[in-house]
């Protein structure tokens, strides 16, 4: 793609942006038909207006609340990122291990298809009852979450390595160590990659249900969401919302780079590293 | 040729595979005897268990009946000490660049790093690779992983190669350039070499000696002795009558096996 193709696709992404937010503005303000008043075209009651939620945006950054949105977000920042650290490490651990012994494997299978079957939402009451209302539980639901996702990836990418790579390491005079570290590992590693990017959207998932049940020890934009939805306050819930999507681009975009960073071996990241 | 010490001594060597409740001899009474800085190439008909051999050689397959020795001591189940094994398929690590690769085995044995990389550049000099040191296997030609693998075992110093039809998926020019260096290596080193392929001129040229196994159940059907003078040119060679005599010998005995006429 060309420089100017680039500019072209960003101008476009930034006009439909400035349409969407100029009619949305535009349609929750106007009347419709009667004079009556509460009667819009679209209800902003539900909806909320940019000017609005801009307005109460900078209201929640501002001192004058108890908990503003910046400790708010970062509260869910943190618990995801360490319910993402967790669940990875623990999730990668557990399928080279499960990847490389077979009957290992196979006894745990029955219990790994259940656990992993559970709707993981079902879990949060006794999550929070276990953990208490804090940040603890949020993080905890992440984990069980992220854990089966880049398991899964791990023991299958641990299973299908090469076995003449194996050997060749072999004759090469590798050890059992040195090949987990220098054949198995870096083999696995490319599928547990490929769970990443997923991982971290579910991580977040886990830790926004957790802040719905968490009240506001656990604090965090769920906890915001749940508290606008007990005042009816459609702004608040937009201004949580629009910080959730930031913070999901952001993370996403993050572990893109640094999956590109160490895969860089791999033909089609070459170059764009 | 006959005083020289036997190196792989192998005995009576059979192999069954299940296949699908059925067993299915794939080797049968094999006895080679290869001695030290011998070069043997095993030809066959494909399917005809020379690659079963290797295996067993190299201790990856456990046979069924017999026993394969390297400097008198059985192989079973392990992978010998001072045998280096270059596979048919890609076997270079994707994660690790060229430099990286050949430094693996070094690495294994805890060779010191100022040492590593003097091998290393060595190696890359001997296989002319300079300029792809830092480049990963995938922008690589196949000619060119296949020297990285070359070199990685070799880096080593194995005294017994085991190779697995290693020039099987490269095209002929590929080829020829590789069988070059190879010969070329092991003048420098005469290492003993046990040599696998279904492609008979290059068993030839390569070969002190050829073993042509029988179709399945794979035995040994004839050994011969290749008389060509050493060092050999893997380009002149082919055009010589004594070339063409030796190559009419065999290809007459393997034709037997490939019209199945066993």
């Amino acid at each position: 793609m060309t420089r100017a193709d680039h500019r072209r696709v960003l101008l476009w992404r930034l006009a439909i942006l400035a349409a969407l937010l100029v009619a949305w503005e535009w349609l929750t303000g106007i009347k419709a038909i009667s004079r009556t008043p509460g009667l819009y075209w679209i209800d902003p009651f539900f909806i909320s207006r940019p000017s609005a939620i801009l307005a109460r945006f900078a209201y929640l950054a501002s001192g004058q609340v108890r908990l503003t949105i910046w400790q708010m977000a970062l509260s869910t920042v943190q618990s995801t990122l360490w319910g993402f650290l967790v669940g990875v490490s623990t999730g990668f651990a557990a399928g080279l291990v499960l990847g490389r012994h077979e009957r290992l494997a196979r006894v745990f299978e029955p219990y790994i298809v259940a656990f992993n079957s559970l709707p993981r939402i079902a879990l949060v009451p006794l999550i929070t009852m276990i953990f208490g209302f804090g940040v603890l539980a949020k993080i905890v639901l992440a984990w069980t979450i992220v854990f089966f996702i880049v398991f899964f990836n791990t023991f299958q990418g641990a299973r299908s390595v090469d076995a003449d790579l194996i050997h060749s390491a072999r004759f090469l005079g590798a050890s059992d160590r040195q090949v987990m570290r220098t054949v198995i590992v870096p083999s696995a590693l490319a599928w547990t990659f490929a769970s990443l990017t997923p991982s971290i959207s579910f991580a977040l998932i886990g830790v926004v249900v957790g802040e719905f049940l968490g009240g506001e020890s656990g604090g965090g934009l769920g906890y915001l969401i749940i508290q606008s939805l007990g005042t009816l306050n459609a702004a608040d819930m937009m201004v949580a919302l629009i910080s959730l999507g930031v913070i999901g681009i952001v993370m996403a975009l993050a572990i893109k780079q640094l999956e590109m960073r160490l895969l860089r071996w791999r033909p089609e990241y070459r170059g764009r590293a | 040729m006959s005083e020289r010490r036997p190196r792989i001594v192998i005995r009576d060597l059979a192999k069954t595979f299940r296949e699908g409740g059925r067993e299915v001899a794939a080797v049968q009474d094999v006895s080679v005897t290869i001695r030290e800085q011998e070069f043997v190439a095993i030809v066959g008909p494909s399917g005809c268990g020379k690659s079963t051999i290797l295996n067993m050689i190299g201790g990856l397959v456990a046979p069924s009946a017999g026993t394969v020795e390297i400097d008198g001591v059985r192989v079973a189940g392990r992978v010998p000490g001072n045998v280096g094994y270059v596979f048919q398929k890609d076997t270079v690590f994707a994660w690790r660049t060229v430099a990286r690769n050949i430094a693996i085995g070094l690495e294994y044995r805890g060779v010191a790093r100022t040492e590593q990389a003097r091998r290393v550049r060595d190696a890359i000099a001997l296989a002319g690779l300079e300029g792809f040191e830092e480049a990963f296997p995938a922008t690589l030609s196949g000619g060119m992983r296949q020297r990285v693998a070359l070199m990685r075992t070799l880096v080593v110093e194995p005294e017994i190669l085991l190779m697995d039809e290693p020039f099987g998926a490269l095209d002929t020019h590929t080829k020829l350039d590789l069988h070059a260096e190879l010969l070329a290596l092991w003048e420098a080193r005469h290492q003993t070499v046990v040599f696998v392929t279904h492609d008979l001129s290059e068993a030839i040229t390569l070969a002190d000696r050829i073993v042509v196994m029988t179709r399945r159940p794979g035995r040994v059907k004839l050994v011969h002795d290749v008389a060509l003078p050493r060092p050999r040119d893997v380009i002149k060679l082919r055009e010589t009558d004594d070339y063409a005599h030796e190559y009419g010998r065999i290809w007459h005995v393997l034709g037997e096996e490939f019209a199945g006429r066993a």
